[in-house]
């Protein structure tokens, strides 16, 4: 009988196991079950380009997949039974599989009451729906000043709008540390964005946000808070952990044959623990892993994580490679701190590097084997 | 098969790189140049089409 494997997720992680698979030689029936009906667009597209550029209507679109699968777009996962191997969706019907591959992703989290106005920015539509109204260049208020948050306020003040963002504390400094933060908040101000710090936002409506008891109001309420995972659907699948779905270094659920999961919605071993890394890069990297975990179990080649991130805003543009972690201060190799164009190295106690190019160009497979340590990188 | 670059678009992330080494690199200005822009070979296609898919900015196509 002719396999049947199912892929549902339509992102970057679900569009590339996908191919992966078909890479890896199967030729069986593939079937991808899609929540959104568009065809594949880049999300990290969504609060750069395609907010920078209000005119640009196809800076996020990506190649349409050339792997012959049945796509159900539209259509949303409701429940998953594992014994059976079937997956149930949202129009009652049933689809079964030989081979399942995870890739849900997630969903903004919110923080004021459901239907109250509050925006937020995850899928294209979300990014269309923001695009209008920003035509109309309304006052608008940011709450979140995580790297998401910050591009946001980024482009609605490029759209000619008044931006008040709401932070817990130095925009970016979770992220990116005190140095880089210093750094893009400096540019963010210079821009004319103006930062409220308060350790509790309440988001009230559409329009209105209480900072540590202080009112806020706008034309625009828009959250940047963060991700959660869509694994409701998986509740009674008896697949998660503590409410994670927890993978191997091959992308496999333990203690389960046929089942995978990439992307933004899985937990997957890193050397800092189980962690979710949602970053473009790593749903690549674990897609194809997990497809090849799908394909080949224990002889598939384990997941090797490099993590590369880059965001644009205040007319800065970002780029790093290496783990995420930015102690202390920074070597700079090229420019100054109090410049706009710098190139960052931070030493890591496993002898590896955290780089981070500021405005500063250099082609990135150099500033990865910058993050090696000395050793590796002898042959320069 | 031929690849195309959207050089406006193109941001210099270098993905397509790592996707296709033998096919395209980044310059030390980080501009991208197409070391092979007719590709034909079964290997190469795959690769051209792993370098196109993993573009956030859709940079690369094929026709």
């Amino acid at each position: 009988m002719r396999l049947r494997r199912v892929v549902v997720g339509n992102g970057i992680a679900g569009l590339t196991a996908g191919e992966a698979l078909r890479a890896g030689g199967y030729d069986g029936e593939l079937v991808v079950v899609g929540e959104e009906p568009h065809p594949p667009y880049s999300r990290p597209a969504l609060s750069k380009a395609l907010l920078r550029d209000l005119a640009d209507v196809s800076s996020h679109r990506l190649p349409e997949p050339e792997t012959e699968a049945v796509e159900m777009l539209g259509v949303r996962a409701t429940g998953l039974d594992p014994a059976r191997r079937v997956v149930r969706l949202d129009d009652g019907s049933e689809t079964s599989y030989d081979g399942l591959a995870i890739a849900t992703g997630t969903r903004a989290r919110r923080l004021g009451p459901e239907g109250c106005g509050e925006l937020t920015l995850r899928g294209l539509d979300d990014a269309l729906a923001l695009q209008e109204r920003l035509a109309a260049r309304p006052s608008v208020i940011v709450v979140g000043a995580g790297p998401l948050g910050m591009e946001i306020a980024s482009g609605c003040l490029d759209a000619g709008c008044e931006v008040t963002l709401v932070a817990r504390g130095a925009p970016l400094a979770t992220q990116l540390g005190a140095v880089l933060s210093g750094v893009l908040t400096r540019a963010a101000v210079g821009r004319g964005l103006r930062i409220v710090t308060s350790s509790s936002a309440r988001v009230l409506d559409g329009t209105a946000v209480e900072a540590d008891g202080r009112l806020l109001s706008a034309d625009l309420v828009i959250s940047a808070v963060g991700d959660e995972p869509n694994v409701e659907w998986l509740a009674d699948s008896g697949l998660l952990v503590g409410g994670a779905l927890v993978v191997d270094s091959r992308g496999r659920l333990t203690g389960l044959s046929g089942v995978v999961a990439a992307g933004d919605v899985a937990t997957f071993p890193t050397k800092h623990g189980p962690r979710r890394v949602p970053l473009w890069t790593s749903a690549i990297d674990q897609a194809k892993t997990a497809a090849a975990g799908l394909l080949r179990g224990d002889a598939a080649p384990e997941l090797v994580f490099q993590p590369y991130f880059w965001t644009e805003q205040f007319g800065l543009s970002l780029k790093v490679c290496g783990d995420l972690v930015f102690s202390g201060a920074p070597e700079v190799v090229v420019g100054d701190l109090a410049g706009d164009s710098m190139l960052l190295r931070w030493a890591q106690p496993d002898g590896t590097a955290t780089v981070a190019a500021v405005n500063h160009r250099i082609p990135v497979p150099k500033l990865r084997r910058m993050t090696h340590p000395p050793s590796a990188s002898r042959h320069e | 098969m031929r690849i195309a670059l959207d050089r406006p678009r193109c941001e210099g992330h270098g993905l397509c790189e790592e996707a296709a080494p033998s096919l395209m690199h980044l310059d030390d200005d980080g501009e991208l140049v197409l070391d092979v822009e007719e590709v034909s070979a079964d290997a190469d296609v795959a690769a051209a089409k792993a370098a196109a898919r993993v573009c956030p900015v859709a940079a690369l196509s094929l026709a």
